[in-house]
């Protein structure tokens, strides 16, 4: 067992070593004179911005977007703007942002806003292309905006060479035999499975990790299911993205439903800390680590008791 | 009453009663069971998966641990809601009443709302008890509002509505503000049956059976309530306590269905309507028949559900979708229910002293209105906190503020003069153009567009919103041409068509999309998204609609004196009906689109008004129309600078004060 665990450690420095180039490497190639004053009522947008070393002066709800989306951290000057669907355009107006950019969601504001800065969309969960293809046009889109475009293409370059290595580690350990189902509990009955057009769905694909959800999902790749469609799904693998709704843990201990679960009765249930769950390519990349950990973890130590007939 | 049912059907010979009824649907119901566990799982296994099933068989478990719960649940639920139902409209001598209109379920749901975001803790030890709390605080609110009329039924139906409204309003004011924390409680608020084991069963059934003794037990008093207040009086029976007891029980039962699958649409009010339509005239007849139809209406629908929503991504749930099935058929039955709505209202109205000379009260009124406008535009905050009128100041009132100022008090007016012609045209003070149901239509139609339609721009929302507003005022006329526009008729309809709107409503929120926030900020009456030319065309048309309304006045007078009274003075009472509904509905239609379906200004502005002593219609309209204005002008203010940065709709706002104010002015009625 410890050459295993001694390999996960030498995985993680690896990771964080690149993280931290990456961050680094954002405000030394590029002045503050020539960033122009972002204002963004998109959380993934927000994120990137970050990501490519861009603090932008405005974001909406930035209480909520320090809990649902967490990293990369949002500094403290940032001013809240209000309300995601509802910016407060007295006091955008105030701030005075060079750009302000929306979401194709929040696109009815544009007119209204246009009047206050240059406003434009940057469009990332809309259905009809691949999500990857449109997380790399999006982030080079924002790293364009924000006068970040070298920043935009290490970003990507990094994460694409990140997950093929995190690839090759879980191929070479043969981890993944299992699809994975990727949910979140809304409450003990019902979940949210991330499949097609999902930023869960598109990490995977790149780890060669296989979705056992291949039924229908909406714009943003989520369909809210009762808990009892996932027991039909024999061979898949319950992945917990956190945080669960208060009391859920529980009423799950007393849930027979889901004590008897192919996935809970071997005893192989993943739980990941938080993810924004419609986020950009940090998200990704956040996805990607937390999965390929988690999984080589749970590897390195099987479950501690088989079902009879497994 | 079951003739013309019958006369209505395909054979004529066969008349249908609450038995033939229950029977038919028990054998659809049946087969689709049937069929359903069929699939599921081959039949020579149903005995063992129903009492031991096979650790190892996932199919026998599904089976065991969530359809056969489901199964049973919603059989139960639709019982106890239908007992419910029956007790309500018996006490309440009402055939509206249920017991999602009397606050016990929007209760309940804030309550748990309020649990998830500030006491976390609580929900650990029991969800259903927090719900039952919830849901008896906000019941005896409503029993409490009117308790100085002796519970008398027309004042507890209308402080129900009253409690309900502005409980929904709290309620949408923490969704707004709490999306990711609360997506939880929206499927659980809509009603999903969904279980996985039998700890909810286990909850229900002994709570219902005792519920059931109970109601057994008062059986013989409550068949007195049928009479009419002083005879009941004189058989000695005390009325505030029997009321008091029987509608508590209701509650009771409400509240544990609630907090085991959530908010249930449409059965508590069908299955006694339905039963009663049928023949089933007595209460013990009704007591029988109005929970076994709930249980058979609950279940057959669950199990279609199941049947035909498996292959879409939304989640469509059960309670929600109830109300969507139930809507219709209360439509339908409507021009064929037997309403005594041709003598004039015994029910009490509301009187407050009349003043003679109304001049003063709309100067007041006038210079009330002129102060709030001028401190919407001038005051307000910035990033270092109030901010005094300055060149900075004068370019955000010109630019932001004006519109949003503009549009409150223009749809402030318009509700306000739909609310006034609705609650004299019908005598009744629980009327609001949300009754009507043209605030439902619009939206209905509003939801589609943008669920359908991304990133559409004003100006096609615009033109949706008037069509399905025009569209929903040709159902409420095809309806009601056959009865003369009879005004129940009509607030029936009205309802009928909100209740289409809700459930609609629920799937959305239960679905999560994120695109739900902005319809949310809309569904609460935000002026967020009005421009200067709709703010201008608004407020134009409120000033205009006010003085063009003096001339219907005469009308105005004349009709809720009754059908005969005003026939005999002169007026075409069908065609007066017709003109002022068309009024209304252009009237809701317009403030709809601006601020959104939620009008709680429609009820007040008319009430007050009449409170403050504007009795003719003349003086009535306009003191309203002031009225209107300043409230929502008040509201959209307050709204922009309570929480800023964040905004607070200006419906719910208007909502939350105007409620509160309200429910004092009817406590003290």
């Amino acid at each position: 067992m410890t050459p295993l665990s001694m390999r996960g450690d030498t995985l993680r420095f690896h990771l964080l070593a690149l993280a931290l180039l990456v961050l680094l490497a954002g405000p030394h190639t590029a002045s503050a004179a020539d960033t122009p004053r972002i204002a963004t009522v998109d959380w993934t947008i927000a994120e990137t911005l970050l990501a490519l070393g861009v603090t932008p002066v405005g974001v909406a709800q930035t209480d909520a977007y320090r809990e649902w989306v967490g990293a990369p951290p949002l500094p403290d000057d940032v001013v809240d703007i209000g309300l995601r669907a509802q910016p407060n355009r007295e006091l955008l107006a105030q701030l005075a942002p060079d750009r302000i950019l929306l979401s194709p969601m929040f696109s009815t504001l544009s007119p209204s806003l246009e009047r206050i800065a240059p406003t434009d969309t940057v469009a990332l969960y809309t259905p009809g292309s691949d999500l990857w293809t449109r997380l790399k046009s999006a982030t080079r889109e924002i790293g364009a905006i924000a006068n970040r475009k070298a920043e935009a293409d290490t970003l990507l370059a990094w994460l694409d060479v990140h997950l093929a290595l995190l690839r090759q580690t879980l191929a070479s350990r043969e981890i993944g035999d299992r699809p994975l189902l990727v949910v979140q509990f809304v409450d003990d009955r019902h979940v949210r499975v991330f499949g097609e057009n999902s930023l869960y769905n598109a990490v995977m694909q790149r780890l060669g990790l296989e979705n056992a959800w291949q039924d229908n999902t909406n714009y943003w790749g989520f369909s809210t299911v009762g808990l009892e469609t996932l027991a039909k799904l024999d061979d898949a693998r319950l992945v917990v993205i956190e945080p669960l709704p208060v009391g859920v843990e529980e009423r799950l201990e007393s849930s027979a439903l889901w004590q008897h679960l192919p996935s809970v009765r071997r005893d192989d249930v993943l739980t990941l800390p938080p993810v924004w769950s419609f986020g950009g390519a940090p998200s990704a990349a956040r996805f990607a680590d937390h999965l390929s950990q988690t999984l080589i973890d749970a590897a390195a130590t099987p479950p501690t008791h088989e079902t009879p007939d497994e | 009453m079951s003739d013309w049912i019958s006369r209505s059907l395909p054979f004529p010979h066969f008349v249908l009663t609450p038995a033939r009824l229950c029977t038919l649907l028990a054998l659809v119901c049946l087969a689709l069971s049937g069929l359903s566990l069929a699939t599921q799982l081959p039949v020579a296994q149903w005995a063992q998966a129903l009492f031991a099933p096979d650790e190892g068989n996932i199919d026998q478990l599904l089976t065991h641990y969530s359809w056969l719960p489901r199964w049973t649940i919603a059989l139960l639920a639709g019982g106890a809601l239908g007992i419910a139902g029956v007790l309500m409209q018996q006490v309440l001598r009402n055939p509206l009443a249920a017991p999602t209109t009397l606050g016990v379920a929007t209760g309940a749901q804030l309550a748990l709302l309020l649990a998830t975001l500030f006491a976390p803790g609580l929900l650990v030890l029991g969800r259903e008890w927090v719900a039952l709390v919830g849901g008896g605080l906000a019941m005896g609110l409503v029993f409490a509002l009117a308790w100085r009329r002796g519970l008398a039924p027309m004042v507890v139906v209308l402080a129900g509505l009253v409690v309900n409204l502005y409980l929904g309003a709290v309620s949408t004011t923490l969704i707004l503000f709490h999306q990711e924390e609360l997506r939880g409680l929206m499927v659980w608020g809509a009603g999903s049956l969904s279980q996985n084991s039998w700890d909810g069963v286990l909850y229900l059934l002994p709570r219902l059976a005792i519920a059931l003794v109970l109601a057994g037990l008062m059986l013989r008093p409550l068949a007195i309530l049928e009479l009419d207040d002083v005879n009941a009086r004189s058989l000695g029976v005390s009325l505030k306590h029997l009321r008091l007891m029987s509608l508590g029980l209701a509650v009771f039962i409400t509240a544990c269905v609630v907090s085991v699958i959530g908010i249930i649409g449409f059965i508590g009010l069908a299955a006694p309507a339905i039963v009663r339509l049928l023949g089933a005239r007595t209460l013990p007849q009704r007591l029988l028949w109005a929970p076994i139809l709930g249980a058979l209406l609950l279940t057959t629908t669950d199990q279609l559900l199941q049947r035909f929503s498996g292959a879409l991504p939304t989640m469509i749930p059960t309670g929600a979708t109830t109300a969507a099935l139930g809507a219709p058929l209360l439509l339908w039955l409507i021009p064929r229910l037997k309403l005594g709505g041709d003598r004039p209202h015994a029910a009490p109205m509301l009187t407050a002293p009349r003043r003679r000379h109304p001049g003063r009260l709309l100067m007041a009124l006038g210079l009330a209105l002129t102060v709030a406008l001028a401190a919407s535009l001038l005051l307000g905050q910035n990033s270092e906190g109030w901010a005094w009128p300055s060149w900075a100041i004068w370019q955000a009132t010109h630019e932001w503020r004006l519109p949003r100022t503009l549009a409150a008090a223009g749809a402030g007016t318009l509700l306000a003069l739909a609310g006034t012609l609705i609650q004299r045209v019908t005598g009744n003070p629980m009327a609001s153009p949300e009754v009507v149901g043209i605030s439902g239509g619009t939206a209905i139609g509003l939801i589609g567009v943008v669920m359908l339609v991304p990133g559409v721009g004003l100006p096609m929302l615009l033109i949706a919103g008037t069509l399905s507003a025009l569209a929903t005022l040709g159902v409420l006329l095809l309806i009601n041409r056959r009865s003369g526009f009879q005004p129940e008729r009509v607030l029936l309809t009205g309802i009928a068509i909100t209740a289409l709107f809700d459930p609609l409503r629920s799937i959305v929120l239960a679905n999560g999309d994120p695109r739900t926030q902005q319809l949310l900020a809309w569904m609460s009456g935000s002026t967020y998204y009005v421009d200067t030319v709709l703010a201008v065309a608004v407020a134009a048309s409120a000033v205009i609609l006010t003085l063009a309304m003096q001339c219907l006045s005469r009308w105005l007078d004349l009709l809720p004196m009754g059908n005969s009274s005003a026939r005999a003075l002169g007026v075409n009472v069908d065609r007066a009906r017709l003109a002022l509904l068309g009024v209304v509905a252009l009237l809701t239609a317009a403030a709809t689109l601006v601020v959104g379906p939620l009008s709680f200004v429609g009820l007040l502005a008319p009430h007050m008004a009449r409170l403050l002593g504007a009795a003719r219609a003349r003086a009535h309209l306009l003191a309203a129309a002031l009225l209107g204005a300043l409230l929502m002008v008040l509201a959209d203010w307050l709204g922009r600078q309570w929480l800023f940065p964040q905004e607070i709709p200006a419906g719910l706002m208007s909502s939350l004060l105007g409620g509160a104010y309200f429910m004092w002015t009817l406590r003290r009625l």
